[in-house]
């Protein structure tokens, strides 16, 4: 290796100005792969979409230009839409917080050095495997209020539960627990951050003295942030893009209450036809979640430490 | 050391790149393969047991076409998704499972030139009644491939156990309601009688016209006086009543623990539906009969049809084969292949005694009282007034009050009716 | 002393325990309904075990349709992804993480709202493209974009390449390395485990993906397991039995994937060593 590196350094003292561009140009080499995929599957279909909604477009007749009236009949004449809209701002002050604790609970549980922690870390992840209708069933077989198996054990607690996805107030909820359940990911991705935060350092505050507590807040927590902000940001999104839970398992009811944004623009596009409104629905819920993300990453330059201005700040 | 390791991981994953780029390659060349015979796309919604009769109708037209292939595309439920992505895209299937004509008829061919040209077809042959179902605005876009009509399942062992007479033809909803609360015994988790919370509002149609109501008149042009008539509510409030008294159960959807399932588990006595579950029933060991459905009082029962038909795309480049394989599709011998509905030609019902079946007479006795058309059919908007009232049964399905939630419906959807 | 530590790890097991009982209680209920009898499925309260083990349910649902041909094509489609996701996230990820460059912010800022794009409204724009490249009805649009990175993971992979020094790089790149010497002898080997963070996560998605073989895919001998799955759920009926053994059978190799995995990942940048 070393051997390499002596004889790259002679090529390159030769050609000093060569090497110069090569260094502008080098970053946009390494992310040139992304921008060719942008522009090639990306960009195209997401300009479609912003010029289609502003047509009326039932995918199997023409198209007609309408100008800016899907925007206005969505924020004007559409109870729906902020009825989707509120239904999934609540889902997600729900959904976000709880996922993040619930995920890093288990990520910390797991990086105690046990014997069987490799089973335990294979149990967590299993739901985050299952996907699609069989999910759906799984969680009709839980939810049911009759025969469902949680009010099963609940009334073997004396408790009578309510009919879960029949019950505006608890369907919600329900459809929370549910996602909950393949926090797998996020909990995969806290453990491997975990696992990077270098072992002199809690050595070194053991030896001065310090408490589990005080380790976790003055040095997990900090060095944790980078993963943090990550999973925060994922977490919004996949939040808004709640779909194919309501879609299998409740369709949206009982009385709207799990009627997501993301199910609206479901409906409106394949469902009743409307390509054009559905367009511009999306592109809506695009610009309220980039908002939000850009307002997560601007904060993060007070939150987030990366490891290298740790190391300078001390 | 750890270099050449990276090295060679990067060789050999080049290689398999590479063999798998080829092997692609000969994936395209059984396309090649097929390049001597036609390719014909045929798009289902069908599954499991009934996918199987698909492909194997596919198999019999291709003995008889030698040159075609028949590429039978099962979309199972994402069906709508995937029409409408290759509609939009002007890529659609050649001939495809058709209900909802309604909204897809601008995308697909008339079929009336073909049929006038074609004497072996035999139109008089098939109810009449199922045309009906895939015609818009006088012109027939789909050929009938099968259909049902809507009857009440009963579990004949919980009947027996509570000593009631098994219900027969020109029973009434009020000896309906009765039996299903001698049925019903909550400690055991039995009931009488399985509603769905989101119902689709076409399958209660038969009840609405039952009583004299209806959705919209028969012009299509209004719902106020329809939807909100009083027959209507009273037909609508009988389920809703029938869960608030808790004589019925409330069941989930296609996915979560439905009627059908809770049917299957003995623990319903009596359900609503089309002949899709009946197999289902007999192999989760159910003795189940079936009977036309209940009467208000004097009235006359009127049955629905749920029909599905096979249609050619406006955009197919293979039309006059498409049209063979849609009539072969609708022969007697296709149809007799159909064991999963209810056969559309009077021939096949004939020779197969089907009307005579303990089990598919009731079917039949509906069907001839189906006279009425459904709402979908009648307004071109129907999608978004259906969005209306689907909220509001769904609320009475849920205990709130049929009269007050229909008039809102009706409020709420005038702005679509003119359209 | 002792003692505190036993019951301190005591109750760890015990929490670990009920917390897996509440994760696999569901899967389990999935594999015993899927080696249930048809009369046994729906019986309440609901039968733990079968009375009969009908294991010749999964070989039944198997044979049912050609798993065998979606088998290949899922493994196809599966392992070129995660191998076109690995090399292009990993060189992306280092060219966001490690320069200054103008633009940088804000193509950043482009690649992370590519994330937020809702796929209803692009599906039929993508389709038609893909239509007009002639690639419907084969693998390649499931395959080839994924050649060009994908944000979630090049997000995944620059966070943690801010986390490594800088003095790495500056040490070699005085020794003389270039920055393509640095990402490929520095940065991919401390990377690691992300990247294998990262190949489980594609390797799940893409299998599990159904939207996307359901859209561009047409004929039977070119479906993934997914599309197969999807024939036990038709519009109007569905085979219970059918989709829970063959989602089982589905869910296994990516588990026992994940079980071999996970060493790498949790083992992590400590046994690569910083040097």
């Amino acid at each position: 290796m070393k051997h390499d590196l002596i004889v790259s350094t002679e090529n390159i003292s030769v050609q000093t100005k060569r090497k110069i561009n090569w260094g502008r140009l080098a970053p946009y080499i390494f992310i040139s792969p992304w921008i060719i995929g942008f522009l090639l599957f990306t960009l195209g279909p997401l300009l479609f979409s912003l010029f289609i909604s502003f047509f009326d477009w039932p995918i199997v007749g023409e198209k007609t230009f309408v100008g800016f009236s899907n925007y206005a009949t969505m924020f004007t004449d559409d109870p729906l839409f902020w009825h989707s809209l509120w239904v999934t701002v609540k889902f997600a002050m729900l959904f976000v917080p709880l996922n993040i604790i619930i995920s890093l609970f288990l990520a910390i549980l797991l990086n105690k050095k046990l014997k069987a922690s490799s089973l335990f870390r294979t149990f967590f992840y299993v739901p985050s495997v299952i996907s699609g209708v069989a999910l759906a069933m799984i969680w009709g077989w839980v939810y049911n209020g009759e025969y469902g198996i949680l009010n099963y054990f609940l009334s073997l607690a004396g408790i009578e539960g309510p009919d879960w996805l029949n019950n505006q107030r608890w369907a919600l909820l329900a459809m929370v627990i549910a996602s909950l359940w393949g926090q797998g990911t996020m909990m995969l991705i806290f453990l491997a951050g975990l696992k990077n935060i270098p072992k002199d350092l809690y050595e070194a505050a053991e030896i001065d003295g310090a408490g589990k507590v005080y380790c976790f807040f003055k040095i997990t927590l900090p060095l944790l942030t980078p993963t943090l902000l990550f999973n925060l940001i994922t977490t919004i999104i996949s939040a808004f893009q709640q779909l194919t839970l309501a879609l299998v398992l409740t369709g949206g009811g009982p009385l709207g209450s799990t009627y997501f944004y993301a199910m609206y623009v479901y409906e409106n596009a394949f469902k009743y036809f409307k390509m054009g409104y559905s367009s511009a629905n999306a592109w809506i819920m695009f610009l309220i979640v980039l908002f939000l993300t850009m307002l997560v990453f601007k904060s993060s330059s007070v939150w987030v430490y990366y490891e290298n201005e740790v190391k300078n700040s001390k | 050391m750890k270099q050449s390791k990276w090295w060679n991981v990067l060789i050999i994953l080049t290689v398999i790149w590479m063999t798998a780029a080829c092997s692609s390659n000969t994936t395209s060349s059984d396309v090649k393969e097929k390049d001597g015979k036609t390719v014909l796309r045929f798009a289902t919604w069908d599954s499991g047991e009934t996918l199987k009769i698909q492909q194997d109708i596919a198999k019999e037209f291709e003995k008889d076409n030698p040159n075609v292939k028949v590429q039978v595309e099962a979309y199972g439920d994402g069906f709508d998704q995937k029409l409408a992505a290759s509609f939009g895209a002007k890529n659609p299937p050649d001939v495809m499972y058709m209900w909802d004509f309604s909204t897809y008829h601008q995308s697909l061919e008339p079929l009336d030139t073909f049929v006038d040209k074609d004497s072996s077809i035999k139109m008089d042959d098939f109810y009449e009644g199922l045309f009906n179902y895939s015609s818009v605005d006088g012109e027939l876009y789909g050929m009938p491939a099968g259909f049902t009509t809507m009857v009440v399942y009963y579990n004949k062992k919980l009947f027996d156990q509570h000593n009631i007479s098994y219900p027969k033809e020109g029973w009434t909803w009020d000896e309906f309601k009765g039996i299903a609360k001698k049925l019903t015994d909550k400690s055991k988790k039995q009931y009488g009688f399985g509603v769905t919370a989101e119902p689709d509002t076409y399958d209660l149609q038969g009840t609405v016209w039952s009583n004299g109501g209806s959705f919209v008149s028969e012009d299509g042009k209004k719902i106020d006086g329809y939807m909100n008539s009083p027959e209507t509510i009273e037909a609508i409030q009988i389920y809703g009543d029938m869960v608030k008294e808790g004589t019925a159960v409330l069941t989930g959807g296609k996915n979560q623990q439905s009627g059908t399932d809770i049917f299957k588990a003995g623990k319903l006595g009596m359900y609503i539906s089309g002949i899709w579950p009946l197999e289902g029933f007999k192999e989760a060991g159910i003795d189940v009969g079936t009977v036309a459905m209940p009467a208000f009082g004097s009235k006359p029962v009127k049955g629905l049809i749920a029909s599905s038909a096979v249609s050619i795309a406006k955009d197919s480049k293979e039309k006059d084969l498409a049209w063979e394989f849609v009539k072969f599709y609708s022969s007697e011998k296709a149809i007799q292949m159909r064991t999963a509905d209810l056969p559309v030609r009077k021939s096949v019902v004939e020779a197969n005694n089907t009307a005579e079946d303990e089990l598919y007479k009731p079917f039949y006795m509906m069907l001839e009282n189906s006279s009425n058309t459904p709402a979908f059919l009648l307004n071109s908007n129907w999608n978004e007034i259906n969005r209306n009232l689907s909220a509001a049964i769904n609320a009475v399905m849920l205990g709130q009050d049929a009269d007050e939630l229909l008039n809102k419906a009706v409020e709420d959807s005038e702005k679509y009716v003119g359209q | 002393m002792k003692s505190k530590r036993l019951i301190r790890s005591g109750t760890l097991y015990i929490v670990l325990v009920f917390l897996s009982l509440l994760f696999l209680a569901p899967f389990f209920w999935m594999v015993t309904t899927a080696l249930k009898s048809p009369d046994e499925l729906y019986m309440f309260p609901p039968k733990w075990f079968p009375s009969s083990w009908q294991f010749e349910n999964f070989g039944k649902a198997w044979n049912s349709q050609p798993f065998n041909t979606f088998l290949m094509n899922s493994v196809i489609v599966t392992f070129l992804t995660t191998l076109g996701q690995i090399v292009s996230s990993t060189l992306i990820a280092y060219g966001f993480a490690r320069f200054k460059f103008k633009g940088r912010d804000f193509l950043f800022m482009v690649l992370l709202a590519t994330m937020m794009i809702p796929w209803e409204v692009t599906m039929i724009p993508q389709y038609m493209e893909f239509n007009y490249f002639g690639w419907i009805n084969t693998l390649k649009p499931l395959i080839v974009p994924a050649w060009f990175g994908a944000p979630f993971y090049i997000f995944l992979l620059r966070q943690f390449i801010m986390s490594i020094p800088k003095e790495l790089d500056e040490a070699a790149r005085m020794d003389g390395a270039n920055s393509f010497q640095i990402y490929y002898r520095i940065h991919l080997p401390l990377m690691w485990p992300i990247i294998v963070l990262i190949g489980v996560f594609n390797f799940l998605s893409s299998w599990n993906d159904y939207l996307g073989p359901l859209i561009f895919l047409n004929d039977q001998s070119k479906y993934t397991l997914t599309l197969g799955l999807a024939q036990f759920n038709g519009m109007y009926d569905v085979n219970m039995e059918g989709i829970m053994a063959v989602t089982f059978l589905i869910s296994l190799p990516p588990l026992i994937l994940f079980f071999f995995a996970q060493k790498y990942i949790v083992n992590g940048v400590s046994s690569t060593g910083f040097k």
